[in-house]
C-alpha cells in the first residue's frame, strides 16, 4: 500500500473515530454530569426525609443512639451522623466498623461532595435542620455510588465496544474499498492496453493487407509467366521452370494465410453436427497421421449439435486436431466432444513432448511456433474464431505428458 | 394524635423488621485527632466492639514519655494474626479518643511491632479488613505490609 493510499483510506476512517470519539465522549460527560445531579437531588431528597424523622424523634425526646437504633440498615446508606450546632457528634453508624470519614472542615457550608473509598465512590451530604426553630442539627449521611458506578462502566464499556466495532467495520470497509479500487485501476489499464492493441493491430492489419494485395498482384503475373515458360521450356529447363512455379505457390500460400488470418471474422451461423465435423476433419487428415503412426480416437457416439459458423469452426477443428497429430510424434490423439450446461465442449488431447509455461502463455501469439515447419498462425486463427464465438480456449499441458485444449462455445 | 400516629409507625416497624444496629463503640476513626504513641503492652483484651462484627484484640498500652495508659482498638483478632504479649512494646498511630469512664483510647490506623509495620486502616480510616487495600502487595491476614 503507497504512502497516497494509506491516507486516501485511513485519513477520512480516522478522522471519523475522533469525532465520534469526541461527540460520545462529551455525550457522555454530558449525561453523567445529569446523572450526577439528579442522584445529588436524589440523596438530598432522602436526606430531607430523613431529617423528618431525626426532628420529629429528637422531638419527642429519644437519645441519638435510640434513634439510630430506629431505623434498619439500607444497603445503600455506609454511614450516617447526627451532629449539633457547635459540630459535635451526638450519634452515628457505619456498615464499616469505625469507619466515618468526617473532619472539622467538612462541617459547615459544604452541601454535598463525592469521596473515593476502597469499596466505590461515595456520596457525602451534610444537610442542617432545626426543632421549631431553636436548637439546630447537622446530619451526614454517606451513601453509595456503586449502582451509579455500574452503570457508568456499563456505559463505558458499550462506548469502547461501540468504538472498537467502528473501527473494525471501518477497516474492513476501507480494506474492501482499497480493494475494489485496485480491481478498478487493475481493469481500467487492461482496458486501455487492450484499445491500444486493438488499435495498434488494426494498423498493422491494414497495412499488411494492403502489403498482400500488392504482393498478390505480381505473383499472380508470376505465376502466368512461369507457367507459359514452363509451356515453351527448351529440353532441360523443365525441371528448373517448375521449381520456380513451386516456390511461386508457395510464396501465394504464405500471402493467402495471412490475409485470412488478418480478414475480420464476419460470422454466418447455422445449425450442424460437430460430431460430423470432427469425423471429417479426421478423414482429411487420416492418410498423414497414418503416416506420421498416429491413432486418432474419437469414440464417440451422440450426435453434438452446434449453432455457429460451420466453415470457421470445421477450420478450427481440422487445425487443432492437424496440431495434435503433429505434436504426438507417435502415439494417439483423443478427441472428445460434449455438451456441459448448454455449453458445447471439445477436447482434443496428444501425448506429445507437452509446453513449457512459457510456451503455454505465448500459444496463441502469431508467428509463434514451436515447430519447425509453418508460420504459427494455425492456433492464432482458431483464437479468433472461438472468441468471434464468444467462446473460451484454453490449454492444459505437462511437460512430458502432453497436452489437452479445450475449447468452449456457448449455446449449442 | 396524628403525630403519635407517625412516630409509632416510623418506630415500630423497624424494631418487627428487626434489622437494625449500632456500634458499641461511640468513636469513630477521627483523622484530625491522629497521634502516635509509643508504650509498652500491658493487658491483651478480647472485646466486642461494633455490632455485627467478630471480637476486636483490644490492649492497654502504657505510653513511655507519660505513663498514661491508653486502650488500643487494634482490629478483629482473626486479622491481626500476631501473638502479643504483656510487656512488649509497641508503636500505634490513630485516632486519638476521650472516653468519659474508661481510659483515653486510640483507634490503631498503623502499629510498628517487633520491628514490623502493620497497616490496619487507611488514611481516611477506612478498615483493610473490610476490602482496604486490596491488591497491596504482600497483603494478608495480620501480615505486615511495609517496613
Amino acid at each position: 500500500m503507497t504512502k497516497k493510499n494509506f491516507l486516501f483510506f485511513y485519513i477520512p476512517l480516522t478522522g471519523f473515530l475522533i469525532i465520534f470519539f469526541v461527540f460520545s465522549f462529551l455525550n457522555r460527560a454530558y449525561i453523567q454530569g445529569r446523572v450526577k445531579a439528579l442522584v445529588d437531588e436524589q440523596l438530598l431528597a432522602t436526606a430531607g426525609i430523613l431529617k423528618v424523622h431525626f426532628s420529629r424523634l429528637l422531638e419527642a425526646e429519644y437519645a441519638p443512639d435510640e434513634i439510630f437504633a430506629l431505623f434498619p440498615e439500607e444497603e445503600d446508606i455506609y454511614y450516617m451522623a447526627l451532629l449539633d450546632e457547635s459540630g459535635k457528634l451526638l450519634g452515628w453508624r457505619s456498615r464499616f466498623e469505625g469507619y466515618l470519614p468526617l473532619t472539622d472542615e467538612m462541617i459547615g457550608e459544604r452541601r454535598s461532595w463525592i469521596i473515593e473509598s476502597p469499596v466505590g465512590r461515595i456520596f457525602n451530604a451534610i444537610t442542617s435542620f432545626s426543632l421549631s426553630g431553636e436548637k439546630k442539627y447537622y446530619l451526614y449521611l454517606g451513601y453509595s455510588l456503586k449502582n451509579l458506578e455500574e452503570m457508568m462502566a456499563h456505559s463505558r464499556n458499550n462506548f469502547y465496544l461501540i468504538l472498537a466495532l467502528i473501527f473494525g467495520v471501518g477497516v474492513l470497509f476501507s480494506i474492501g474499498l482499497y480493494r475494489f479500487q485496485l480491481n478498478y485501476v487493475e481493469k481500467k489499464r487492461e482496458l486501455d492496453e487492450e484499445k491500444k492493441e486493438k488499435k495498434r493491430y488494426q494498423e498493422i492489419s491494414a497495412l499488411t493487407s494492403g502489403v498482400a494485395h500488392e504482393i498478390k498482384n505480381p505473383l499472380n503475373s508470376l505465376a502466368l509467366l512461369f507457367e507459359w515458360l514452363h509451356k515453351r521450356a527448351a529440353p532441360g529447363t523443365g525441371e528448373k521452370i517448375a521449381y520456380g512455379k513451386e516456390e511461386i505457390r508457395k510464396i501465394s500460400k504464405i500471402v493467402d494465410q495471412f490475409s485470412t488470418a488478418l480478414k475480420p471474422i464476419d460470422l454466418h451461423k447455422e445449425t450442424f453436427s460437430l460430431t460430423e465435423i470432427i469425423s471429417e476433419a479426421r478423414s482429411s487428415i487420416d492418410i498423414s497421421s497414418r503416416e506420421k503412426d498416429v491413432n486418432i480416437r474419437f469414440p464417440q457416439n451422440d450426435d453434438i449439435v452446434m449453432s455457429a459458423d460451420k466453415g470457421l469452426i470445421r477450420q478450427a477443428v481440422l487445425n487443432l486436431i492437424s496440431n495434435a497429430t503433429e505434436a504426438s510424434g507417435r502415439g494417439e490423439v483423443k478427441i472428445r466432444a460434449e455438451k456441459v450446461k448448454g455449453r458445447t465442449v471439445l477436447s482434443i488431447q496428444d501425448f506429445g513432448r507437452g509446453m513449457t509455461e512459457d510456451e503455454k502463455k505465448h500459444i496463441f501469439e502469431p508467428f509463434f511456433s514451436t515447430k519447425t515447419s509453418g508460420m504459427g498462425i494455425g492456433l492464432y486463427i482458431v483464437k479468433k474464431i472461438i472468441d468471434a464465438h464468444q467462446g473460451k480456449i484454453r490449454v492444459e499441458s505437462e511437460w512430458g505428458k502432453g497436452t489437452t485444449v479445450i475449447v468452449e462455445i456457448p449455446g449449442g | 394524635m396524628k403525630r403519635r400516629m407517625f412516630l409509632l409507625a416510623g418506630l415500630v416497624l423497624p424494631l418487627l423488621i428487626g434489622i437494625s444496629f449500632a456500634q458499641e463503640s461511640r468513636h469513630f476513626y477521627n483523622v484530625d485527632s491522629e497521634k502516635r504513641i509509643e508504650g509498652i503492652i500491658r493487658e491483651i483484651n478480647m472485646e466486642p466492639r461494633y455490632r455485627g462484627s467478630a471480637p476486636f484484640l483490644v490492649i492497654k498500652l502504657e505510653s513511655l514519655d507519660t505513663h498514661t495508659v491508653y486502650n488500643v482498638e487494634i482490629s478483629p483478632a482473626w486479622f491481626f494474626a500476631m501473638d502479643v504479649h504483656k510487656g512488649e512494646d509497641m508503636e500505634v498511630l490513630g485516632s486519638f479518643y476521650q472516653s468519659d469512664r474508661r481510659e483515653p483510647g486510640i483507634i490503631a490506623r498503623e502499629i510498628r511491632f517487633r520491628g514490623e509495620t502493620f497497616l490496619l486502616r487507611d488514611k481516611h480510616g477506612f478498615p483493610n479488613w473490610r476490602g482496604g487495600q486490596k491488591g497491596r502487595k504482600g497483603h494478608r491476614r495480620g501480615k505486615k505490609i511495609k517496613k
